[in-house]
């Protein structure tokens, strides 16, 4: 009991830490877990064994951490390692594309095809959110297509904020479609044991019937404010795509890394290479790549987000080993009454809005274990509480301005232009499109599973 | 005057120190920065200006905002953050001015042309000053230094790495309670000369 008390107490100091901002939160999550190690691991359970366990370095060693034919169950205890070198590699790799001019390259193309109207850019910068964010963090989509969206907007006379929300959006909405989207999917599916193949034909499925829907629903609330953009516009300062390429052989090169990354995704589950590998071999190929510039590259990849996964891993381990989760778990039963669809409809919404207000990624972390427990005590098929998990801490964030990182990048870029969006501009528009895929995902839970 | 100079002028309310910023700009002939600054900003960047001071040296809602890769969402670090950029690149193209507030002698701490003054005052004088100037009684004289005063350091201070007020973070800090407003500008340019090498002052 008294592990369990400090457990939650460290939880809820390190949350507490994070949303204050008052020191970076890879140093609330590392402190915290450190804490965990010391105090309930080893003050309170005497366990050097669960010390050992959370710490989970041992994974490194086996072979199914590398190599895998099928799925490879990781253990959701402790750090979660395959997550930490996926998302390293895929860091890794994004930089050198960033680098090479792919993305801009990429928008400006897409704005150039659609001769550069504003409505016609509203819908396809949205389209090139959602499938971008399938494969690449939506922090890194979202820095380069606002970038662009202000400045075509600038440059073609409309505002760039109904483009910069519509495409948030579908950063998050396109990061719940695949294993790799979204950083809540990667821990899902190596927790799990989830292929790319399992989510894209779950998950997949719901985002894409959801898109379906949030592509009209953004062109008609913004059609009005983009109607007057590009007319009498001086077409010779229109930016060339070709100018966004700063090197052509580095440009073909992350081209080339990119579509092999896409490949080995979709194919991991028949070639047995598991999400680790994958990482791990795309930065190797990309630092080999730009030689010399290997140093400067490694030197921009995100250590602080990989440390604080590390250290998060570590607090949730804490609670897992003590038994919170599993009470927690007990709690969702207790409360749906053993009602499959009230339990679903809980985990749906209460991951929703729970993201919308703090990070999705520890809430992610912590409700794997819960769902394990909820998944052998109510006998639902774990597969869909794990799709529910997904769509609600994916999709859930893009309600309100802080619920998710590309948010707050997209809302920071446009505010930085002279754009400031706040609270009140923001949740008119994405709150409802967020309870409308909420309600479209719940629907498609309960009728294609249950 | 040769070469540039930027004087980033950080005060309390009531001390006096808006007014000798605004002297020395004039006496200078350079560019005077208050919140005036908000109004060439909208001018440049096309801004809505009430929205720029909707949002104008606000400190953010910790429970409404986060930073993520040194992004923010709150739209009052944003603001922030579009002056912190005007008054760099103004100081980056070598523009001489006078800047009152905005976290100057921070944001612009690493150009060698930034001079950085705080100027403070008694309790008694502030509020005389503010009396008169605002047509206020003592107490309501007094209630709005305090409000606006602590405005001010929750401002700096969440933007700033140094406290508001502290004589470590400033080249020269001066109670103007003492020698007055005209005391202030005298010093002040005594120091622009001595650092600009202008030549020295003669002893007495």
């Amino acid at each position: 009991m008294l592990e369990q008390v400090i457990a939650i107490s460290i939880f809820i100091i390190m949350f507490a830490l994070i949303v204050s901002e008052r020191i970076e939160r890879q140093w609330a999550s590392m402190g915290c877990a450190v804490l965990m190690l010391l105090i309930v691991f080893g003050g309170c359970m005497h366990s050097g064994k669960a010390i050992w366990d959370t710490i989970n370095l041992k994974e490194l060693a086996t072979t199914g951490f590398w190599y895998a034919k099928g799925a490879a169950e990781s253990a959701s205890t402790g750090v979660n390692w395959a997550t930490i070198l996926f998302i390293a590699g895929m860091m890794v790799m994004v930089e050198g594309m960033g680098r090479a001019g792919f993305f801009r390259w990429l928008c400006l193309l897409i704005a150039k095809a659609v001769r550069y109207r504003a409505v016609p850019i509203l819908i396809t910068f949205m389209l090139m959110s959602f499938v971008l964010s399938m494969f690449i963090d939506s922090i890194t989509v979202i820095l380069f297509l606002a970038a662009v969206t202000v400045e075509l907007g600038g440059l073609l006379h409309f505002s760039p904020v109904p483009v910069i929300l519509a495409e948030v959006f579908c950063a998050n909405l396109g990061g719940s479609a695949t294993m790799c989207g979204d950083p809540p999917n990667i821990i899902i599916g190596t927790a799990l044991g989830y292929t790319f193949g399992d989510f894209t034909k779950n998950t997949g499925a719901m985002a894409l019937s959801s898109l379906i829907v949030v592509i009209p629903y953004f062109y008609l609330c913004f059609r009005k404010m983009l109607k007057n953009g590009s007319e009498n516009v001086d077409k010779t300062a229109y930016p060339q795509p070709s100018s966004a390429i700063r090197n052509k052989k580095d440009f073909s090169i992350s081209c080339v890394i990119f579509a092999f990354a896409v490949i080995l995704l979709v194919t991991h589950s028949m070639t047995g290479l598991t999400v680790a590998t994958i990482g791990c071999s795309v930065a190797i190929i990309t630092l080999l790549s730009v030689g010399r510039e290997a140093g400067k590259l490694l030197k921009k990849v995100d250590y602080k987000t990989l440390l604080f996964f590390i250290g998060l891993f570590v607090v949730v381990g804490g609670l897992e080993q003590t038994g919170v989760l599993e009470r927690i778990a007990g709690l969702i039963e207790v409360i749906s009454g053993g009602n499959v669809y009230v339990c679903i409809a809980i985990i749906l919404w209460i991951s929703a809005v729970a993201s919308a207000f703090v990070d999705n990624i520890p809430f992610a972390a912590t409700m794997i274990p819960v769902i394990k427990s909820l998944a052998e005590t109510t006998g639902l098929d774990l597969s869909v509480l794990a799709w529910t998990l997904a769509m609600g801490t994916d999709v859930g964030g893009s309600a309100t301005p802080i619920g998710a990182s590309a948010n707050v990048v997209g809302v920071s870029i446009a505010s930085q232009n002279g754009h400031v969006i706040g609270w009140g501009k923001y949740c008119k528009y994405l709150a409802p499109a967020t309870i409308l895929v909420m309600l479209i995902s719940m629907a498609g839970i309960f009728l294609r599973y249950l | 005057m040769e070469g540039q100079v930027i004087l980033a002028v950080g005060r309390e309310f009531g001390s006096g120190g808006h007014e000798a910023a605004e002297i020395l700009a004039k006496k200078y002939g350079i560019l005077f920065l208050d919140h005036a600054l908000l109004k060439n900003i909208s001018n440049e960047k096309k801004i809505a200006l009430e929205l720029l001071e909707k949002f104008d040296e606000k400190p953010k809602n910790r429970f409404l905002s986060r930073t993520v890769a040194g992004h923010s969402s709150s739209p009052e670090v944003n603001v922030a953050k579009i002056q912190f950029d005007y008054l760099k690149k103004l100081a980056d193209e070598g523009t001489s001015f006078v800047v009152v507030g905005r976290c100057a002698e921070y944001v612009l701490r690493e150009n060698p042309a930034m001079i950085s003054v705080f100027v403070l005052g008694d309790k008694e004088t502030k509020c005389a000053r503010i009396q008169e100037k605002y047509n206020l009684s003592e107490e309501e004289a007094y209630r709005t230094m305090k409000r606006r005063d602590s405005s001010r350091k929750t401002y700096h201070n969440s933007h700033c790495d140094g406290k508001w007020g502290d004589s470590r973070n400033y080249d020269l800090c001066i109670n103007s309670s003492k020698i007055g407003v005209d005391g202030v500008v005298e010093l002040i340019d005594d120091l622009i000369r001595q650092r600009t090498g202008a030549g020295c002052k003669k002893a007495d």
